[in-house]
C-alpha cells in the first residue's frame, strides 16, 4: 500500500487525526533530532530542541501552507530553536570571581578533529553546514528555512568550508 | 564537485548518534498534546452565523428604539466575571499555595482546596501538611482544609514567610510602623517562641538551608546574611554587585545562590558568577540552579525557566512580568510571583500549573 504523502498527513493532523500526526512525527523525528544534535552538540539539548520543534510545529500546523514541503519548515523551526537556546546559553557564565580560588570546570573532552572544527564555527555558519550536509537541504531550501537570501547562505557555506579546511590543515601540520 | 571537506562532513553527519527511543516517545506525547485541530469552514455554518448576527442587530435596534421611547430600561454596568483560580497540582508536588488577587488559594495532593481568604503572604510546610499565611496583622497556620492550627499576633502585615525544611520553624518578615519598615522573626512551627532576629531587613523571602539550622535573608543594606541558629551568629556576604534581591539555598545546603539586578552568584566552597544578566528569579529544581529569564527568541511577555542552559518551563505573562522565582531546599519547589494573569506550563510534564492572576505561588 502506498505511503500517505506529507501533505495528506498534515491535512489529517490539522483536523485532529492523532494517528496521522504520529506518522508525520515518526517520519521526521530522527532527522530533526540529528539536526538538533549537530547544531547543539549535546544529546540532552538535542532532545529538548527536537521535541520543542515538533511541539511548535504541531501547534502552528493550522497556519502552515501545505502547498510547501513539511520537512524544511520543520527544520527551520528546529534550527531556530537550537540557535535561540545556544544564544541564550552564552549568558551562562562559569566565571570565577576574583577574590576566590578557581574550581576548574569539567569540560567535555575534545572530540574528533572535524567535529571539533564544526563546533568551532560560529552559530550562523554551523547551522547552514548542518542543514546542508547533515539534513541534505539545498541552499535554496536553507535560505527559505532561515529566511535569508540564497546568496547569504552560499557565502556562509563557502566561508564555513574554508574555515574548516584551514583548521583541519593546521591540525594536520601540527 | 564535492570537496574532501564536504565528503568528510557528509560522512560525519551520517555517523551522528541516534536519538534515544525514550526521548522520541516523550517528544511524541508532547507534540500530540500540542496539536490544535482546525475545523474546516462550512458554508452552512457561515450562513447561519450571518443570519444570527443580523437578528441580533435588529433586536439591538429595536431595543434602542424602545429605550429611547422610555418603554424599556437598559442598564450597563461593570459586570466583569470574578477572577477564577484554576490551580492544578503538578506531578511530584505535594501542594500549591498561591496569593491570587490578595486572596489565599491552596491545593494539596490530599485533595484539599482552600480558596478566598484575604492574605498577604503564604507558605506551605514540608509535605504541604500546613499552610502559614499572613492574615490581617497575624501569622496564621492552618491545615489545608481551613482549620486554624494557631494564630500569632505579628503586629503588622506579614510580607514574606518561609517554612524550614524540617517544619520546626518559620522565618517571616513583618512590616511595622515604628522601626525600619521591615523586621525579621523566627517562630516555632507550633506558633510559640517568637524571636526577633533583625529589625532592619528587606522584604525578600528568606531561604532555609537544608539542615534547617540556618537561613539566608537580605539585610537593610542589600547584602545577603546567613543566620546560624545553632551558633546564633550572622555572616554577611558581600558579592560586590549591587543589592541582593533573591536568595536560594541549594538542596544540598552547601551553596547559596544570590541574585542581584544584573547577575547571579553562587556562594559555596568557591564563589562563582553563574549568570551575567537580569533574571526574573532563581531557584533549585532537581538539584540544579534554575534561572528564570527572558530568553532570546521567545515572544515579548514569555519567560523561560532554564537549568544549565535547558529550558525547563515557560510562563506566558500578560501585561506584566513574573517577579520572583525561588526555591527551597529539599523539595521540588518553585515560588514565583506576578501581578497579572499568568499561564504557566511545566514543559517536562506538559502540565498546566495555573491559569489565574497570580500574586505568589509555591509548589511544595
Amino acid at each position: 500500500m502506498r505511503e500517505p504523502s506529507d501533505r495528506d498527513l498534515v491535512r489529517r493532523a490539522r483536523r485532529g487525526d492523532r494517528e496521522a500526526a504520529a506518522v508525520l512525527f515518526r517520519r521526521y523525528w530522527r532527522d530533526a533530532w540529528r539536526a538538533a544534535y549537530a547544531i547543539t552538540g549535546r544529546r540532552s539539548l538535542a532532545d529538548d530542541v527536537a521535541a520543542d520543534g515538533f511541539e511548535r510545529a504541531f501547534t502552528a500546523l493550522g497556519r502552515f501552507d501545505d502547498r510547501r514541503p513539511f520537512g524544511p519548515w520543520l527544520h527551520r523551526i528546529v534550527a531556530n530553536r537550537a540557535l535561540d537556546l545556544l544564544r541564550a546559553e552564552r549568558r551562562i557564565s562559569d566565571e570565577e570571581l576574583p577574590d576566590t580560588p578557581d574550581l576548574a570546570p569539567a569540560h567535555a573532552t575534545g572530540d574528533r578533529s572535524l567535529l571539533a572544527s564544526v563546533a568551532g564555527l560560529s552559530l550562523e555558519r554551523r547551522v547552514v553546514v548542518v542543514l546542508r550536509y547533515g539534513v541534505g537541504m539545498t541552499p535554496k531550501q536553507i535560505a527559505e528555512a532561515l529566511d535569508l537570501p540564497v546568496g547569504t547562505v552560499n557565502s556562509r557555506l563557502a566561508r564555513a568550508l574554508e574555515q574548516l579546511r584551514e583548521s583541519l590543515e593546521v591540525e594536520h601540520v601540527e | 564537485m564535492s570537496s574532501d571537506v564536504e565528503r568528510r562532513l557528509e560522512a560525519l553527519f551520517a555517523g551522528a548518534p541516534e536519538p534515544d527511543p525514550g526521548a522520541g516517545e516523550e517528544a511524541l506525547h508532547r507534540a500530540l498534546h500540542a496539536l490544535r485541530p482546525v475545523a474546516a469552514p462550512r458554508r452552512g455554518l457561515r450562513a447561519a452565523v450571518l443570519a444570527f448576527a443580523a437578528v441580533v442587530v435588529l433586536l439591538v435596534i429595536a431595543a434602542g428604539s424602545l429605550a429611547a421611547a422610555g418603554a424599556l430600561h437598559v442598564s450597563l454596568g461593570p459586570k466583569k466575571p470574578p477572577a477564577t483560580t484554576q490551580l492544578s497540582l503538578p506531578r511530584g508536588a505535594n501542594g500549591i499555595a498561591a496569593i491570587v488577587n490578595g486572596r489565599l488559594s491552596v491545593v494539596t495532593h490530599g485533595g484539599f482546596r482552600l480558596q478566598g481568604l484575604p492574605a498577604s503572604a503564604a507558605a506551605l510546610s514540608p509535605h504541604a501538611l500546613y499552610v502559614a499565611a499572613g492574615i490581617g496583622d497575624s501569622l496564621v497556620a492552618m491545615t489545608p482544609d481551613g482549620r486554624r492550627a494557631w494564630s500569632h499576633a505579628a503586629n503588622g502585615k506579614v510580607m514574606a514567610i518561609s517554612w524550614a525544611p524540617d517544619g520546626l520553624r518559620i522565618a517571616y518578615i513583618v512590616r511595622q510602623a515604628h522601626h525600619f519598615p521591615y523586621s525579621l522573626h523566627v517562630i516555632w512551627g507550633n506558633g510559640t517562641h517568637d524571636t526577633l532576629i533583625d529589625t532592619r531587613v528587606l522584604p525578600t523571602t528568606p531561604s532555609w538551608r537544608a539542615d534547617s539550622l540556618a537561613f539566608a535573608y537580605v539585610g537593610a543594606g542589600g547584602k545577603a546574611v546567613v543566620y546560624d541558629l545553632s551558633h546564633v551568629s550572622r555572616r554577611v556576604i558581600d558579592i560586590h554587585g549591587g543589592d541582593a534581591i533573591r536568595l536560594a539555598f541549594a538542596p544540598t545546603g552547601d551553596a547559596l545562590a544570590i541574585n542581584t539586578l544584573r547577575r547571579t552568584v553562587l556562594i559555596g566552597k568557591h564563589r562563582r558568577l553563574v549568570w551575567r544578566d537580569s533574571t526574573h528569579g532563581i531557584g533549585w529544581l532537581d538539584g540544579r540552579l534554575t534561572i528564570a529569564a527572558k530568553l532570546e527568541g521567545l515572544p515579548r511577555g514569555v519567560v523561560g525557566f532554564e537549568t544549565n542552559g535547558r529550558t525547563i518551563a515557560v510562563a506566558v505573562v500578560e501585561k506584566r512580568t513574573i517577579r520572583v522565582l525561588a526555591g527551597s531546599p529539599g523539595h521540588l519547589r518553585t515560588v514565583y510571583q506576578a501581578n497579572a494573569k499568568a499561564r504557566c506550563y511545566n514543559s517536562k510534564f506538559l502540565m498546566r500549573i495555573c491559569a489565574a492572576p497570580i500574586g505568589s505561588l509555591q509548589l511544595g
